[in-house]
């Protein structure tokens, strides 16, 4: 494994991620790609990485999403629990409806809280995250 | 299933925050207190379930079971200790099997275990990337969703805390003892997760708690306050993950309540009172819906409406729940049923009190949010 691998994936171990099998989608990330976790057989798609429900692992890949999706649900939150978020409250994290299917968890930007809602479409920008991840973080279309 | 087993002793410590009492001495307060409940001794103890992973007490406690078990599934860990201490025993691996809770969640050595956190901070994986820790949160966006499809709204949560503050006030165990809250109490508390606000959620305290399952033919030698096990199940929401409908279902109930009630051979109709898992007020309310107690979306004014109040149609969290109560991570639900069904819920006591439905949820890793979720039915006759 190359040291960026390394690197990359000691910031996804702490973050309770697998360093090992979710590496291909944090690197897409950092080059500007959303990568989903693909079944071959029936083109179900996944995040995080995980065997299909209807195939196993026989034919497994990462392929490229479009980074869009839709607002399923939310919450506002009123306290910075983590480093990351200071100065940052009230702030909105949503579990957005990729178009491919699979939910992913993100924070809705460039909006007031109180304007969020759900349905609102939404777009993914790949932005540095104080860990030093670069993570999708999802704005109104 | 039905009857087979039943539950002939408990055993509950003093429920607070800052006891400055070990958590393995609540467990073995609890146990002492089951078997004089019982009217056993030590050694009729064959068989021990630790709920959550902490090591075992055996040697302090002064017990020589044939088996120790730690088992950890989350709030549903409780309900699940009960049936597998059933299991156990139609298993012939045991006659008399101790399920046994204790936590000392608010003192000093917790806090520091969790880094100095209360339980409301646990991490989720990858959402903890953008700022989300901590079951509120995690619940929050269930109950958000449920506000979007239902109209379900902040008030309707807020009848959920007045209901079972309410139920609380009557009962001197209870950390909300004469403490009745009004619903502009809850719409003015500060919103912590939205849209929970801070009397929508739970929180840490430190406690004991044990029951003592047996056979129903030791249950009759014992004593007259036996309550019977008449159906199980489990369900875990991992299944509606995979269909995409996670944030539409609180927990996967359906097979679990199938499973239950075909044991028990009874119907919704045929319970007198509801016991569940409640770290927040969204959950009776999705809980509800769910076991088919009212229609789906209808949990918000059918609480509005005083439906799960002593008169209500289905009593609810009788006791004041984990929400007003004590938070025993899903052991609060099973000893306030067992209370009612043994006549001895005091002020709180309700007219019918013949059967129970108690419910279990918790565990969570991930992005995932999913829960298990288990089910007792209890009954006075078998």
């Amino acid at each position: 494994m190359s040291a960026a691998a390394t690197e990359l994936g000691a910031i996804i171990r702490r973050f309770g991620g697998d360093p090992v099998v979710d590496l291909p989608f944090w690197e897409g990330c950092r080059d500007g790609v959303f990568l989903l976790h693909t079944c071959g057989i029936c083109h179900q798609a996944y995040w995080p990485a995980s065997r299909c429900v209807q195939h196993g692992d026989r034919s497994m890949s990462w392929t490229r999403a479009e980074g869009k999706g839709t607002l399923y649900t939310y919450t506002v939150l009123h306290k910075a629990y983590t480093p990351a978020m200071q100065g940052k409250v009230p702030y909105v994290v949503g579990v957005i409806q990729l178009a491919e299917g699979p939910f992913f968890h993100s924070n809705v930007a460039g909006c007031a809280p109180d304007a969020v809602r759900v349905g609102m479409p939404l777009v993914a920008r790949m932005e540095r995250h104080d860990s030093g991840l670069i993570v999708p973080i999802f704005y109104p279309l | 299933m039905r009857g087979a087993c039943a539950i002939v002793g408990m055993g509950v410590t003093a429920q607070g925050i800052g006891l400055d009492i070990e958590a393995r001495e609540l467990r073995t307060q609890a146990v002492d207190l089951a078997l004089a409940d019982a009217g056993v001794g030590r050694d009729a103890i064959d068989g021990y379930i630790h709920t959550y992973l902490d090591r075992e007490d055996l040697r302090y406690m002064g017990l020589a079971p044939n088996f120790s078990l730690s088992m950890m599934t989350g709030g549903a860990t409780p309900v699940a200790s009960i049936i597998v201490a059933a299991a156990m025993i139609e298993a012939g691996q045991a006659e008399l099997v101790a399920c046994v809770y204790g936590q000392a969640q608010t003192s000093a050595a917790a806090r520091a275990a969790r880094g100095g956190h209360s339980i409301g901070a646990y991490s989720y994986g990858y959402a903890s990337l953008f700022g989300l820790v901590g079951p509120a949160a995690t619940h929050a966006l269930h109950a958000r969703r449920h506000m979007h499809l239902y109209g379900t709204t902040s008030r309707h949560l807020g009848a959920v805390a007045v209901t079972q503050r309410d139920y609380a006030s009557v009962r001197p165990e209870a950390l909300g003892y004469g403490k009745p809250i009004t619903l502009a109490d809850h719409q003015a508390s500060p919103l912590i997760a939205d849209p929970f606000r801070r009397l929508d959620c739970t929180r840490d305290t430190d406690g004991g708690c044990a029951v003592l399952v047996t056979t129903a033919a030791r249950a009759r030698s014992l004593n007259h306050k036996a309550v019977h096990i008449l159906g199980a199940g489990m369900g875990h929401n991992i299944a509606n993950w995979h269909q995409g409908r996670v944030y539409e279902n609180h927990d996967n109930v359906a097979p679990a309540r199938a499973r239950a009630f075909r044991q028990a051979g009874m119907t919704i109709d045929d319970i007198h009172m509801a016991q569940l898992y409640d770290p927040f007020t969204i959950s009776p309310l999705m809980q509800l819906e769910a076991y088919g107690f009212v229609r789906e979306g209808h949990g918000g004014p059918f609480y509005a409406d005083g439906g799960t109040g002593p008169d209500g149609r289905i009593p609810t969290n009788t006791g004041g729940g984990q929400l007003s109560a004590y938070y025993t991570t899903g052991f609060t639900g099973i000893i306030e049923a067992l209370l009612q069904l043994r006549g001895q819920a005091g002020a709180g006591q309700l007219k019918r009190a013949g059967t129970a439905l108690v419910s279990g949820h918790g565990m969570n890793a991930g992005v995932q949010n999913t829960w298990a979720h288990s089910t007792l039915i209890l009954g006075n006759e078998r």
